[in-house]
């Protein structure tokens, strides 16, 4: 794909002080997973939802006593647009490692708490599926160590199919 | 009354839509504008930016409305719990209903105007209270 896409920006200041709404912020940036292009500007590929996530975050960092503004933008060039996708990607596909691992972890656990691991990772596989924008061949591997784990648990749904929300 | 919110509503502004019209006015005109500029005067905005009845302390606007209107029903506490999942999506609360609501309401955005998706979810958010309101007083999933 030679053309680049259109990407929604938010470019905040925050004080160091109090370091709350500091925190509150990072971690609802990385769970909308983000691509930090700098010093207090995040990039997300523009859609009506991830525009108006990172609105709702810009007026958390007004009412903090921050400075907050979207824009919307395209990459220079094609080759800078796949490099932020490749780094997207990279943090997904560690993401989904760490499921994998925790998949085949549970497997030997006892039923009941294989039970409660599957729950518990089903749910993670939908969060980093919804953060998931350009998804990596992990994704498919963590998939199947879901539907593994599903199995070992005496879950007839296979697990992860169709779940990406 | 009229009230206004962004257009290409989604989960929290559809049920917005139906708290307001069941528990707050019932003869709530609904006004859907691209630009926030463009809310008319006598409108009470809802779910937009920098307005009071929006997203407060990590709520969704739904949560927002129950506390600013003194909405004290368990029911509509748990339906809050939901939407507040199914747009923010936050772990706050366990609410596994939150996804297939979402979807429906995503779905529903995708096939027609903000106007029939209003009419199409109210019946469903109707029926949502229905079940709660019966699971909190059997204290089991109703039949």
């Amino acid at each position: 794909m030679a053309a680049v896409g259109e990407w929604v920006l938010l470019a905040y200041r925050l004080p160091r002080e109090p370091s709350g709404p500091r925190t509150t912020l990072w971690r609802r940036l990385r769970r909308l997973g983000v691509a930090q292009l700098g010093d207090g500007v995040v990039a997300l590929p523009a859609d009506a939802r991830t525009r108006e996530s990172l609105e709702w975050l810009a007026d958390d960092v007004l009412a903090a006593g921050g400075t907050a503004g979207i824009w919307t933008a395209r990459p220079g060039t094609a080759a800078q647009e796949r490099e932020l996708a490749a780094g997207m990607a990279a943090a997904r596909a560690e993401e989904y490692r760490a499921l994998t691992g925790e998949c085949a972890a549970a497997r030997t656990a006892p039923a009941a708490e294989r039970a409660r691991a599957l729950r518990r990772l089903r749910a993670e596989w939908r969060a980093v599926g919804r953060r998931d924008f350009f998804p990596p061949p992990e994704r498919e591997a963590a998939a199947a160590a879901l539907r593994a784990l599903a199995e070992a648990a005496g879950d007839p749904v296979a697990a992860g199919r169709g779940s990406r929300s | 009354m009229r009230w206004a919110t962004r257009a290409g509503i989604h989960v929290d502004r559809a049920a917005c839509a139906w708290l307001i019209r069941r528990f707050v006015d019932p003869a709530a005109e609904f006004v859907f504008v691209t630009d926030p500029a463009d809310v008319p005067a006598d409108a009470t905005p809802f779910d937009m930016r920098g307005v009071a009845l929006g997203h407060v302390g990590g709520d969704c606007s739904f949560e927002t409305i129950l506390r600013v209107h003194g909405l004290d029903d368990p029911v509509l506490e748990r339906i809050g719990e939901i939407v507040h999942e199914a747009d923010l999506d936050d772990g706050r609360f366990d609410a596994p209903e939150a996804p297939g609501l979402d979807v429906l309401m995503r779905g529903l955005s995708m096939t027609g105007d903000d106007e029939r998706t209003l009419a199409v979810s109210g019946p469903l958010l109707d029926g949502l209270y229905e079940f709660i309101r019966r699971r909190l007083l059997l204290g089991r999933e109703p039949a």
